[in-house]
């Protein structure tokens, strides 16, 4: 059961070789034998974990690196899509710019309203039902099928079907919310269309997530379940005091991608109003950074700056990055 | 135990998925023959034209690839096609100026033609050889010439701009329904055509508006200007020009008197009140009305009229386009100028309503007689060969779309909700001028 | 080499932070099901939570099968109109889907295995082998994954349009292979999943790196590796942007270039459009119902707890 072996801490550090460890021959001929051994032991020990890294570095420099540089370099300069090597020099006037561009801090606040909105409850709603689908159940399979099914759906096929239901004058949603008296909502503006954004997020996730915590609920020992009915607690408080508290690192993990995910949503934000271009609504309602950054680069075929809010959400996920696990040394030390 | 369990699962699942691969190969072997047909056709010395488009074209939904393969035998045409042109235009710019991944041919929308002859004419084959031009619109020739005189795109279509309105509805509430009559009321100014709009709102029935969209009316008003984005110098003038802040000005007030839906066009609930007759007119090219009749349910048929336009002005329309890189350069220079040959353009509006740049088709049969099923008998052929004619040779740059995107997307949709025009006009530059700068 | 091909025995020397446990194997019962039996209550949730989940799915079935008349009206369509298999059709023939789902199952695939693979052997050095350097190599890692993806889009066109790679599969299959979230994955995985000692004990029978790598690794990384290649595959079949870039419709296209054409004119045709997004997602949707025990399965013994 491989998996099951959970929270790291080995008791050894590192795969030292105990090579010094072997029964010892006296034979001189055995000697020189171990000794051409020993040398190759060492080469392998010494180069065979660059051999491994070796493939995804050299496709990184191939495929990954040129980019980064390239998007690095046309940062520093005014160049037009039109014409991506007619550079013209800018200094850092593209990431100075971003300080006042509204734009970008509205794109910003987006970005960090609609990931929130569709993780935090996405996270919540997967722990609930992977609660439910520990229960022992009929059909276990077809539930958990189920729930993965919108993972299975493209980002643009998606987003297609709820602009249609979330449809202002037609749509199913706004046909269900005056059928219970309520108002129909304009779902293409305001708050309203960040939430109906985040929902598009919450559907493609929210069973994936559920079948990785299920996974996690159903490593935690069963015996400290039996000790805490022992104690008298109840089904909830169960839930609260066992598993959430075993959950803790898978929780941090789902977090991180989330967020990591999150910060990079696009293609639900362009498509939920393909008519208005790439502006995400007409106030910029639900524009995310990633579909600011596509503006300026694809539609405004501003390269140069485009390259520069790349950077700049780069850096920002990386102190995102380095906040996150700050947070998650801590509490590991501290529990 | 479970894990050799699990392993032979897995071997389980791995097999069916290859044998699903395989069904799939197998279920399209029939296709792949075609394939090698056509190619090994290439072989045998036959040259395959490649012609990349967006939308709306319908050349070989008309027939006229297979017309042009059966004049010349040794050509293959074969058409590759984006739904949207927010997807076409990106990636061919990027092929552009790599000069790879290009087609034969390739089209361009009207919105992004001044951006091509201005930055990639030297990518494009000089079709001035190819097409006359004396067979094309002064204003289409025009746009798919540089500044130093290369035409690097044939115009296909445009779209000459009436008004198409419900004769039903404008009796409803009281107002002439004879074409002559309405083009009489608001000729020359599109501030007459907005005074129409309000005595229309005095006795209009319920719910029904008298313009379908901001968007739509605003988009008119600026099409019959000569100069609105750009002036002749090639200089951005949208925020000074006060032909533009009229425009916007007129249409902000008649979306805040509640003349006009709330509506953003080519979305689902505009097309829903077209179907429902939601509201009474609106600005349209030709290539509108076979978007009408097919959002309309056959009652309607025949309940539309075609009035001219206050001033004249074109909405759409696109080009054709050879990049040097093709391997059949000449080939396709020599298909792109027959596509866009009068006789061609005139059996695309036949077809597919798709209205010729070449005023020599206005006074053939094709043309003049045509009708539409949703309009009856009105003579939509001379009334958008008149406006065609007549509309001015406008100044057009190559952040058009852009400009135009902001002031609707980003303005004048914005007093529908509630904004004030002031507002609205504030978004809109704002958002524009963000975009604009490099 | 027996001692590799064992399962790994040793209890894990602890099992949860701050709780000792004398007993590291659930009993077998614990894995079918919960320790409690469902109640009607927890019936009824999970109905609603699956449709919810499956009902949008349901729907698009639905719009397919309409017009774009019946869809912009109220109420909207609950159930199926006729249209859906002449729209399904025309997709069919119009998107050229059956050789972009050929060309599509053969990238994702060469690229989820390709991918599983050389992150696996590179989470393995990152997780369980000294090397200097191997901080800050991992740290590029981790940092490749935060690259916006949509602009690297340009320098990579410059790049294939150098290489003439326009309209073959490579173009799209090769960038795809650096996958940054694949070596952080294994690594996360492997760190708990491979005992130190099951290497050594490779190490005392005089095994080497490699051999160590392929008898004992990669059996053990098995499950991840295998939910690695569903989350590569599902995540490639189904990407636009860069396909639509370097393919076209009639030079190798994928399941995404192949439905970009669909509904085109200047009056879109939304159900042709849904019925296309429907043939896109129908294999892989079919794919997650007669597998879903194994996916789950992969899932659920893939997903990393730390």
């Amino acid at each position: 059961m491989p998996s099951r072996h959970s929270i790291a801490a080995p008791p050894v550090k590192g795969g030292a070789a105990p090579a010094g460890s072997r029964p010892v021959g006296s034979a001189p001929e055995d000697e020189r034998q171990r000794a051409k051994l020993s040398r190759r032991w060492q080469r392998d020990l010494r180069w065979s974990p660059y051999a491994f890294v070796a493939p995804f570095f050299l496709l990184f420099i191939a495929f990954g690196l040129f980019p980064l540089l390239y998007t690095g370099w046309a940062s520093l300069h005014s160049v037009e899509l039109t014409a991506p090597t007619d550079m013209e020099w800018a200094g850092l006037k593209n990431f100075t710019r971003i300080f006042d561009d509204e734009f970008f801090w509205n794109a910003a606040r987006n970005t960090l309203f609609i990931g929130i909105v569709s993780t935090v409850p996405q996270l919540a709603m997967a722990m609930g039902i992977a609660h439910l689908l520990n229960y022992k159940l009929r059909g276990s399979t077809f539930w958990r099928v189920s729930m993965l099914a919108p993972y299975a759906t493209s980002v643009a096929a998606a987003t297609l079907v709820f602009v249609l239901l979330f449809g202002r004058d037609y749509g199913m949603i706004n046909w269900a919310l005056d059928f219970l008296g309520i108002n129909p909502v304009d779902w293409q503006a305001g708050w309203a269309s960040k939430i109906a954004v985040s929902t598009i997020v919450i559907w493609r996730w929210t069973g994936y997530n559920a079948l990785i915590y299920l996974a996690a609920m159903q490593a935690i020992p069963h015996d400290l379940y039996e000790s805490a009915a022992l104690d008298g607690a109840s089904r909830w408080r169960q839930f609260f005091h066992v598993t959430l508290p075993s959950l803790r690192p898978t929780i941090l993990f789902t977090v991180v991608v989330s967020t990591i995910g999150a910060t990079q949503i696009f293609g639900e934000a362009l498509l939920f109003d393909a008519s208005k271009g790439a502006s995400g609504g007409s106030e910029h309602d639900f524009q995310t950074l990633g579909l600011y950054l596509y503006e300026q680069g694809w539609v405004n075929q501003h390269l140069g700056r485009a390259s520069a809010i790349a950077w700049t959400m780069f850096a920002i996920l990386i102190v995102i990055g380095l906040v996150n696990s700050v947070i998650s040394r801590r509490l590991r030390t501290s529990s | 135990m479970r894990a050799i369990r699990t392993a032979r699962h897995r071997a389980v699942v791995l097999a069916t998925v290859a044998a699903l691969g395989a069904g799939l190969l197998a279920g399209c072997a029939d296709d792949g023959k075609d394939e090698d047909a056509a190619s090994s056709g290439n072989s045998d010395g036959k040259t395959t034209i490649t012609v990349g488009l967006f939308g709306t074209f319908g050349f070989k939904e008309a027939g006229l690839y297979d017309e042009y393969m059966k004049q010349n035998p040794d050509i293959q045409i074969k058409e590759t096609v984006t739904e949207r042109n927010e997807n076409y235009y990106p990636a061919l710019l990027s092929h552009l100026t790599q000069n790879s991944g290009l087609q034969d041919i390739q089209g361009v929308e009207v919105g992004n033609i001044a951006e091509i002859t201005s930055t990639q004419a030297d990518k494009l084959v000089d079709l001035s050889k190819y097409g006359k031009k004396a067979d094309f619109l002064e204003s289409k020739w025009a746009q798919g010439t540089t500044k130093d005189g290369k035409t690097v795109a044939l115009g296909t279509d445009v779209g000459p701009m009436a008004i198409c309105y419900r004769k039903d509805i404008f009796e409803q509430a009281g107002l002439p329904t004879d074409r002559e009559e309405l083009a009489k009321l608001w000729e020359g100014d599109w501030a007459k055509f907005i005074d129409v709009g309000r005595d229309f709102k005095k006795n209009a029935p319920k719910g029904v508006t008298f313009m379908d969209s901001p968007g739509g009316l605003l988009n008119a008003v600026l099409s019959s200007e000569t100069e609105k984005f750009y002036n002749a110098e090639g200089e951005v003038i949208y925020k000074t020009n006060p032909a533009v802040k009229d425009a916007f000005d007129l249409t902000a007030d008649a979306a805040s008197e509640g003349l006009i839906g709330k509506q953003v066009q080519f979305q689902p609930a505009w097309d829903t009140t077209i179907a429902k007759g939601k509201f009474a007119a609106m600005s349209c090219p030709p290539w509108m009305l076979g978007y009408i009749e097919s959002k309309s349910e056959a009652s309607s048929a025949g309940k539309w009229d075609v009035a001219k336009a206050p001033k004249a002005g074109n909405w759409g329309g696109s080009f054709l386009a050879v990049p040097k890189a093709g391997k059949n350069a000449e080939e396709a220079a020599k298909l792109a100028a027959w596509l866009t040959a009068p006789e061609q353009q005139a059996t695309l509006f036949a077809k597919r309503g798709s209205f010729p740049s070449a005023p020599a088709t206005y006074e053939g049969e094709q043309v003049r007689a045509a009708k539409n099923k949703m309009t009856g008998d009105a003579p939509i052929g001379e009334i958008f060969g008149d406006a065609a004619k007549t509309s001015p040779v406008q100044v057009i740059g190559p952040k058009d779309q852009i400009i135009q995107q902001g002031l609707t997307d980003n303005g004048v949709i914005l007093v529908t909700k509630g904004k004030s025009a002031a507002q609205a006009w504030s978004n809109a530059i704002k958002t524009i001028d963000n975009n604009l700068e490099k | 080499m027996t001692t590799t091909l064992t399962p790994p025995q040793q209890p894990a020397p602890e099992k949860t932070p701050g709780v000792k446990s004398s007993r590291s194997r659930r009993p077998r019962s614990a894995r079918a099901g919960g320790q409690f039996h469902a109640g009607p209550l927890t019936y009824v949730i999970l109905a609603l939570f699956t449709l919810g989940s499956l009902f949008p799915l349901f729907w698009t079935a639905v719009a397919a099968s309409r017009d774009n008349t019946r869809l912009a009206q109220s109420p909207p369509p609950f159930w199926f109109g006729a249209n859906l298999f002449d729209k399904a059709e025309v997709a069919w023939k119009d998107g050229n889907l059956g050789e972009a789902f050929i060309n599509t199952t053969f990238v994702a695939g060469t690229s989820a295995l390709t991918i599983c693979f050389l992150s696996t052997m590179a989470g393995f050095a990152f997780a369980k082998l000294r090397f200097k350097g191997s901080n800050a190599l991992l740290l590029v890692v981790i940092g490749t994954m935060m690259v916006p993806p949509q602009l690297s889009v340009i320098p990579l066109y410059m790049m294939v349009a150098k290489l003439d790679w326009s309209d073959q599969l490579q173009a799209v299959l090769l960038p795809s292979l650096v996958n940054a979230f694949g070596v952080f994955f294994m690594r996360q995985y492997l760190i708990q999943a491979l005992p130190d000692e099951l290497i050594e004990a490779g190490r005392v029978d005089g095994a080497s790196t490699w051999r160590i790598l392929w008898h004992i690794v990669f059996p053990i990384a098995r499950p991840a590796m295998a939910v690695l290649a569903m989350l590569k595959f599902v995540e490639t079949w189904n990407d636009f942007l860069w396909p639509f870039l370097v393919l076209t419709q009639h030079g190798s296209p994928t399941v995404q270039v192949a439905l970009a054409g669909l509904g085109r004119g200047y009056t879109p045709d939304q159900a042709l459009i849904m019925a296309g997004a429907l043939l896109g997602t129908l294999p892989l949707l079919l794919v997650f119902v007669i597998f879903g025990k194994q996916i789950v399965g992969g899932i659920m013994q893939g997903a990393v707890k730390g």
